[in-house]
């Protein structure tokens, strides 16, 4: 009786901790360039937020016992008046937030103008219900059977649509300093976009409507810490003056 | 017994996909292109002769009625560590192959060559036949990825073949992948139908 219990409990106890032992040798030796990889995820991540802005370095900063990791941009923009064309710079900044999904945090990287509207979101890790939350990273198939028989390619060319997700493109032109609605309206489409802006909403997932109020707690929690990080920093500025 | 033998029967009497019907799911599913198939075919090669190797060496201590559980730790350990390889090493690789890196452990022809055949054999003949295993595996595997890629994108491990020529995209989605097959899986039968009766 004994024998039956002890023998097979010492065996797999063993084999685990090999196992075990193995996998975080392994780890240890691969995470620098994983690491490596993330950042330059990272990177491209921000020119996809942030269009046309060039990026600061990276600061990270602890707000409300959370690590905080944001960015700030700059961008020159021509405004024109009636009797000259001025040049002005404007900031911008970017910054990633998570919260919790379905299953599982979802993170992502937004970017904001000065005015708190955003320029883009791009969601960088996600482990959602494929078919579902996972839709959050689907690229809109505007394919038809037709035009995949035919050739492969749609017969209209939709631009970018075709690379950014159809779920974060909606968030661009949106105000993050308020609160950011969802309706269900199905999949958007770049129709939706005028009336979207107007009511500050986007459209969710079908099915998946905890997975699109997850990337919105995201978006407001991560606007809350950036508005602290920054007045962090310019109190530390004015410390550093005096 | 016949090491010669152990080592060649995966890739055509035994082979996994087309006359044992395992691992149909990876084999349809990844066979879009010639880098995707290899580098799969590597992949999985190296859990499976691990494993063999592994399972076949604890083989007597390991109590008859825990073996699934410890097949699946070892086989699950042995992806883990190919995961991260290619997470490190390959990222284009490991971005296009995606969940189908983690899915080798339920990869049937892991443990059912662990069931079948290296809990009751000796180490070396038991890692002789993972290595046939694997290259019938791949063998399967880059025929139908050769055929899909060069119909339905008009590429060879990437490269154009022929100017101009609009690809049939069909053959690149699931569709085309159990047409392919079944035509292998036809002319399978008709040979060795053929070599039976002479």
């Amino acid at each position: 009786m004994m024998r039956d219990i002890v023998k097979p409990t010492v065996v797999l106890t063993a084999i685990a901790l090999v196992c075990a032992l193995l996998l975080s040798h392994v780890q240890k030796l691969t995470a620098p360039a994983i690491l490596k990889r993330t950042k330059e995820k990272q990177v491209q991540a921000l020119t996809l937020v942030l269009p046309g802005f060039t990026m600061g370095g990276e600061q990270k900063v602890l707000v409300d016992g959370v690590e905080f990791t944001w960015w700030e941009g700059e961008k020159k923009v021509d405004e024109k008046t009636v009797y000259m064309t001025a040049s002005k710079t404007v900031k911008g900044y970017a910054f990633i937030t998570k919260k919790p999904g379905y299953s599982g945090d979802i993170e992502s990287m937004v970017g904001v103008d000065e005015n708190g509207k955003i320029t883009g979101l791009t969601v960088i890790s996600q482990t959602e219900t494929p078919g579902l939350g996972a839709r959050c990273v689907e690229v809109a198939n505007r394919k038809t059977m037709w035009d995949l028989f035919r050739s492969g390619k749609p017969a209209k060319d939709f631009g970018d649509e075709a690379r950014i997700p159809w779920f974060q493109k909606q968030f661009e032109g949106l105000d993050a300093k308020v609160k950011i609605g969802v309706l269900k309206l199905g999949v958007w489409n770049p129709g939706m976009r005028g009336s979207l802006i107007e009511k500050n909403a986007i459209s969710a997932i079908t099915g998946a409507t905890i997975t699109s109020s997850a990337v919105i707690a995201g978006i407001e929690a991560g606007m809350a810490r950036l508005v602290k990080a920054r007045s962090m920093q310019t109190s530390a500025a004015a410390g550093g003056a005096r | 017994m016949n090491y010669w033998k152990e080592l060649v029967k995966g890739i055509w009497s035994r082979n996994p996909q087309l006359v044992i019907g395992l691992a149909f799911c990876p084999t349809l599913a990844v066979s879009t292109s010639m880098s995707n198939a290899l580098w799969m075919t590597l992949a999985a090669t190296f859990v499976l002769v691990c494993s063999n190797l592994i399972i076949s060496s604890i083989r007597k201590i390991v109590p008859g009625h825990l073996r699934i559980p410890i097949f699946i730790t070892i086989i699950a350990t042995f992806v883990t560590v190919v995961d991260l390889l290619l997470n490190a090493y390959q990222p284009d690789v490991y971005q296009s192959l995606g969940i189908f890196i983690p899915l080798i452990v339920v990869n049937c022809i892991i443990l059912g060559r662990a069931e079948e055949f290296a809990q009751k054999n000796g180490v070396f003949v038991s890692v002789l036949d993972g290595i046939g295993m694997g290259i019938g595996f791949g063998l399967t595997l880059t025929v139908l990825a050769a055929v899909r890629e060069v119909l339905g994108a008009n590429t060879l491990f990437g490269y154009t073949l022929i100017n101009g020529m609009e690809p049939a995209t069909v053959m690149i989605m699931a569709p085309g992948a159990f047409f392919i097959l079944a035509l292998m899986l036809w002319a399978m039968n008709v040979i060795n139908s053929r070599s039976k009766r002479k």
